[in-house]
């Protein structure tokens, strides 16, 4: 377990700003990012659009209370919980040996593979560092 | 325990949160939704007023007055198996696509019908996209896909592309 202030601050800034600039790139074409759900090729049209309409807001407000420091555990339990499903439906991805882009920073996305697993799981690390780190329990 | 219990409604506090700002910020496409949009394709029509669906009937009748290039969106293992007779294969995994000069070259007002597997295959609608951004006016995505094509009995080539 880290106890390092600094470094869980900044663990903090940079997860919860990664998980804004997510959300806001989505908001800002919410249609483009339900055709990568759809892609994925795991559930319909309607949900897809429902999520693709949700997730992102649920991205930025997590993302937000985590770097302002406003229920840090809820919001790194949120972003963490996004992860972990994030990688699993990467892992389903491969395995069903799609071609897609992963859709998880809209014109920056990249396809999707063990480099997003990859870079997703850095991201756990800080949150699940956050999620169980000592401290005032706010 | 109370702190698992405060932990699990500041979760739901920004669950719910999210899906209010949702439904603030995305009325406007929440209500086309809502009155039916959206149901078969992600495509704008205000964004992409070039593409269009289209059955496998209208695609046939197109096919057969032998004015359209029809593109083949699936893997080019799959396109050598069979196709739909003088069609291009351009496989468009949704990761990377280009378009080859030779299609670039095409008259921008000519018709494309573009198709994939079928099912909820998505590439013909990527390759749509694709098309489209190149400036071309009139294309069609062939709904059903090769799974319906290959359904109704309707004319199959195999082999390499022929063009």
């Amino acid at each position: 377990m880290i106890k390092n202030k600094p470094l869980l601050v900044a663990f903090r800034l940079v997860l919860g700003g990664l998980f804004i600039y997510a959300g806001v790139v989505k908001v800002l074409d919410p249609l483009d990012f339900a055709q990568n759900i759809r892609n994925y090729r795991l559930v319909g049209q309607s949900l897809s659009f429902v999520v693709a309409v949700i997730l992102p807001w649920l991205e930025i407000l997590a993302g937000v209370a985590l770097a302002a420091g406003i229920w840090k555990r809820a919001s790194a339990l949120i972003i963490s919980g996004l992860l972990v499903f994030f990688i699993l439906l990467t892992l389903i991805t491969i395995a069903r040996g799609l071609d897609i882009e992963c859709g998880c920073f809209g014109a920056l996305s990249r396809r999707s593979g063990f480099g997003v697993i990859l870079e997703d799981l850095g991201m756990l690390f800080m949150g699940l560092c956050l999620l169980f780190a000592p401290g005032r329990r706010d | 325990m109370s702190e698992t219990r405060k932990i699990v409604r500041q979760v739901l506090v920004i669950g719910a949160l999210s899906v209010l700002l949702a439904a603030a910020v995305h009325f406007p496409l929440v209500k086309r939704f809502a009155r039916g949009e959206f149901r078969e394709t992600f495509l704008s029509p205000t964004e992409y007023p070039g593409i269009r669906l289209i059955t496998i009937q209208e695609a046939e009748d197109l096919w057969a007055a032998g004015e359209a290039v029809v593109f083949d969106a699936r893997l080019e293992r799959l396109f050598r198996e069979s196709h739909v007779p003088r069609a291009r294969n351009l496989p468009a995994t949704e990761s990377k696509l280009k378009i080859p000069p030779d299609v670039l070259e095409l008259q921008r007002e000519r018709t494309l019908v573009v198709y994939c597997e079928g099912g909820d295959c998505q590439s013909s609608l990527a390759l749509a996209k694709s098309l489209h951004d190149e400036g071309f006016e009139d294309i069609r995505v062939m709904t059903g896909g090769w799974e319906e094509w290959e359904k109704a009995g309707l004319p199959q080539e195999k082999g390499d592309d022929q063009e």
